[in-house]
């Protein structure tokens, strides 16, 4: 029989999310919200939306890094366990967006934390996103190691 | 309308006699005074003893190279009237108005903040919206002020941000909630200091979504910053749009075809349908009642298909443009349209028999959150707020724009001034919204959907207000004759709607808090731009 690494296993099957919004227009957001919603229903991939740094696996960042959000956003990057995967999602958070250059915008999400997967879009359609952290998934995968093997 | 304001203003010369430097009245007839600084207050007050309904609706800050402007944009008898006052711009300071007006507050802490003008007896003159570590003396919107090599790395300024004062008390237990909460999609931070279950004290630290946008429209094209503006908030953000066209064809002179006006209001109801049941949703979430907010945003997805055939976007539309709109409606579209409307109208009789008659929502809502007629008018709450309390508030039939005028819809108020009123507002205006898209469609004029539109807008000031889902949201431009705007200063509804969650909150039952959160419907990248 084929060992299998039941830790690395799970994370793959039922990925926890957090979302953190460090300045964002709500756009991106609804869309997130719009994933648990009957017609998209991140669920059924296992995927849950996680209210605690603690107890995520993924980190979704939506928007544009403020100055007032900055040092949040590492705390909470900080606080999840190890392995962890952040993915930008929207322009903003890909690269500050319509916002770059503003007073009080720093950029993107990876001027602070290192982010594993960009989705673009303004904002990125539910299925773009779902495609997005399914991409994660895969590059976790190599990351982390194959369970099976 | 005009006549009132002539009365006004013949009211107000009679009563302010040598304190009045200059009258202007702008295009579309808004009066704009310029008084004496040191008479402001006393102003106010004479203004705001013409209408026991008045409120402010925004206070702007000004650069005008030697000096700053102040200007209180004040609501009454369905207008706008805007005082100006000039002060220095070595010491500005200027007499506050919050012991008259007390919805002031916030919008003088905002100028204070991005002028760096003082407001003498402010009763809490902190850092409202500008981030903890921000340097000293550095006031962003002043126009000889330099951001650009402002030190990225935050760990070489110094935090500055002083928190209010915490009340005493043997069991005064302190509750944060926020930036990053599971209640809370936007970070924005609350401090609950409550005393058992009662909640003492509310203390709100605004700007961690303070994104410089009224800065950074100083550095765009006109055209470039309806993108701009749109992204103030991407839920409503057709409002944003059409609030600022509007002011710009204002400046224009420009008048658009009906045909776009329609369509205009075809977007605009789209968007508030679409927000509305977004919210609802959300209130089932927090009030443990996730079901409803399952059902909502199932029966919410058909119209965000809608808006993606109108628009070719699901959210963010960018559908209103200078001069009319980007795209026609194809005629094929209108009967899917009409039957996915159709499909969510009889949808409602079942969540109304829901929000009435369900133990859950009932006993979470009702009696929560009493806001009353008068507060709400001192607080100068607007929106399903002001409407739940039994204000009589609408910029859609107060100033009529785009083709508000020729669509007949009623305005639904309710007089408990609860949190279940301020929800059953919002349902019934979908069922209006969905009668004022149907009657748009059916009356939709044929002709051009947009006139094409100078890229240089004439010198001038213009203010429009529009009202968007969470209430009246104000727009203010002044051009100096080239293509890039002077100043635009945006008040969007949340933030007069903010202080009401102070006064609402503190007193009540801390389990209440996320019901009375909710239905204030909060929008925290509206509030910190």
């Amino acid at each position: 029989m084929p060992r299998v690494n039941l830790l690395k296993w799970a994370r793959l099957k039922s990925p926890w999310v957090l979302h953190f919004n460090s300045g964002a227009c709500n756009a991106c957001d609804i869309e997130l919200v719009a994933l648990l919603s009957p017609r998209y229903d991140v669920e059924r991939f296992g995927m849950l939306l996680e209210p605690s740094p603690r107890h995520a696996d993924v980190l979704l960042v939506t928007g544009a890094v403020t100055r007032q959000c900055a040092e949040r956003l590492k705390r909470i990057y900080e606080q999840m366990p190890e392995p962890k995967f952040v993915a930008a999602i929207g322009a903003c958070a890909c690269s500050g967006g319509v916002f770059e250059g503003n007073y009080n915008v720093l950029g993107g999400a990876d001027k602070v934390i290192p982010v594993d997967v960009y989705i673009p879009g303004c904002p990125p359609k539910p299925e773009a996103i779902i495609d997005g952290i399914i991409k994660l998934l895969k590059k976790a995968e190599k990351k982390g190691g194959n369970p099976n093997g | 309308m005009a006549e009132v304001k002539q009365k006004l203003l013949e009211k107000l010369t009679q009563k302010l006699a040598g304190k009045i430097l200059q009258v202007q009245t702008t295009q579309n007839g808004k009066l704009f005074v310029k008084v004496k600084a040191e008479a402001i207050k006393e102003t106010v007050k004479n203004v705001f003893e013409e209408d026991e309904e008045a409120g402010i609706s925004a206070i702007t800050g000004i650069d005008l190279e030697s000096k700053i402007g102040v200007m209180y944009h004040i609501r009454l008898s369905g207008t706008v009237v805007t005082l100006k006052v000039e002060v220095g711009k070595e010491n500005a300071r200027v007499a506050t108005i919050t012991d008259i007006v007390p919805s002031a507050d916030f919008h003088e802490r905002e100028v204070a903040d991005l002028f760096g003008v003082t407001f003498e007896g402010h009763p809490n003159p902190k850092r409202l919206i500008l981030p903890d570590k921000w340097p000293k003396n550095l006031y962003p919107l002043r126009k000889d002020v330099e951001t650009t090599n402002l030190a990225s790395s935050l760990e070489t300024l110094e935090n500055l941000y002083e928190e209010e004062d915490s009340s005493e008390g043997e069991n005064m237990v302190k509750i944060i909630v926020g930036p990053q909460h599971p209640a809370l999609i936007e970070p924005e931070k609350f401090s609950l200091e409550v005393d058992g279950e009662n909640v003492k004290k509310v203390i709100p630290r605004l700007g961690y979504v303070h994104r410089g946008i009224e800065k950074a429209t100083e550095k765009r094209t006109y055209l470039q910053d309806i993108y701009l503006v749109e992204r103030i908030c991407g839920i409503c953000n057709a409002c944003h749009a059409t609030c600022f066209c509007q002011t710009l064809e204002e400046l224009l002179g420009l008048t658009i075809p009906s045909r776009a006006n329609y369509l205009r209001v075809i977007i605009l109801e789209l968007n508030r349908i679409h927000s509305h049941m977004l919210l609802l949703g959300h209130t089932g979430m927090e009030i443990g009642y996730e079901t409803l907010f399952h059902y909502m945003w199932r029966d919410r997805e058909p119209i965000m298909d809608i808006v993606e055939m109108l628009t070719g976007n699901r959210v963010l539309a960018s559908f209103v443009t200078i001069g009319g709109v980007r795209r026609d409606l194809e005629e094929k579209t209108t009967p899917k349209i009409k039957a996915e409307l159709a499909n969510l109208r009889d949808r409602l009789p079942f969540y109304r028999n829901l929000f009435e008659n369900d133990p859950t929502i009932k006993s979470r809502t009702k009696n929560v959150g009493v806001l009353s007629k008068n507060d709400a008018l001192k607080l100068g709450v607007v929106g399903p707020v002001a409407r739940g309390s039994g204000v009589k508030m609408d910029v859609r039939k107060d100033e009529p724009y785009a083709a508000y005028g020729e669509i007949p819809f009623k305005m639904i108020t309710y007089d408990e001034g609860d949190s279940w009123s301020r929800l059953m507002v919002r349902l019934d205006e979908i069922n209006e919204s969905i009668n004022i898209i149907e009657y748009a469609l059916e009356h939709l004029p044929t002709g051009p959907y947009r006139v094409r539109a100078p890229r240089i807008i004439p010198e001038g000031e213009a203010l429009e207000r529009v009202e968007a889902p969470r209430g009246e949201l104000f727009y203010y431009v002044k051009s100096n004759g080239t293509a890039y705007p002077e100043r635009v200063k945006v008040r969007t509804p949340t933030f007069a709607n903010i202080p009401s969650f102070i006064r609402i909150a503190e007193g009540g039952n801390i389990a209440d808090v996320p019901a009375i959160f909710a239905s204030l419907d909060p929008c925290f990248s509206c509030t910190d731009r």
